[in-house]
């Protein structure tokens, strides 16, 4: 795709989940479909392995996607999408920058993202892809 | 001729049905090309470049793919496909 943005390096996804099953589940099942090239970084469950979000540990998975060269960020719901707001609002614009929010199905989202960024696609292709299943039929 | 359309079909493996893997494999080829590409089957016609289209096609195992490419470079990529499907696994 377009090569003059992504410097050789694939954008990675950071996927944020109430249980961190469904985080750690759903990164081991997007890496067999988009394969091993993608940075996958799970951040699920809250402190002490409970149900729930932790915000510590969403600015972490968002330090380290930025830090391997973009990622788009996939949510399941409620605090999830408040924690990822939180730790975005702790990082410098720089950082801010190399990153987005889907607004997409979270299962879905983030099989379609890792695909397209396995293809080398820009961050805002993966964006555009984990959007993407907003609208398209299952079956 | 960059506008021109190219047509090839194809047969997926019998054991092989168009599922998550298989089909990531195809859409990781299909993105290497410029052109527009789709491919239909089951009545359904989806973009090859959409993992998630590709999927709802509900392609099982023999069944023939019809890919169309047009724009830049869509003879090689209609041949290209063509010639992976039955080699997916």
């Amino acid at each position: 795709m377009d090569g003059e943005s992504r410097n050789g390096r694939f954008v990675g996804l950071v996927l944020v989940s109430h249980s961190a099953a469904i985080a750690d589940g759903l990164a081991e099942l997007v890496a067999q479909v988009a394969g091993p090239s993608v940075p996958i970084v799970a951040a699920g469950g809250g402190p002490d392995g409970t149900f729930g979000t932790d915000g510590g540990r969403v600015l972490a998975a968002l330090q380290e996607a930025a830090r391997s060269g973009g990622a788009v960020i996939l949510m399941d719901l409620g605090s999830s999408v408040l924690s990822v707001r939180a730790a975005l609002g702790e990082l410098p614009e720089e950082t801010i920058a190399l990153l987005r929010i889907a607004d997409a199905p979270l299962v879905e989202g983030a099989i379609a993202a890792g695909v397209t960024a396995s293809t080398g696609g820009s961050v805002d292709e993966v964006l555009a892809a984990a959007q993407e299943a907003r609208t398209v039929a299952k079956f | 001729m960059p506008n021109s359309e190219t047509e090839r079909r194809a047969t997926l493996p019998n054991e092989v049905p168009l599922h998550a893997r298989p089909a990531g494999d195809f859409v990781r080829a299909a993105a290497q090309f410029p052109a527009e590409i789709s491919v239909a089957a089951n009545g359904k016609c989806a973009n090859a470049k959409s993992i998630l289209e590709i999927l709802a096609l509900g392609a099982l195992g023999g069944t023939e793919l019809v890919i169309a490419a047009s724009g830049d470079r869509a003879a090689e990529a209609a041949e290209h496909l063509a010639g992976l499907v039955p080699h997916l696994g």
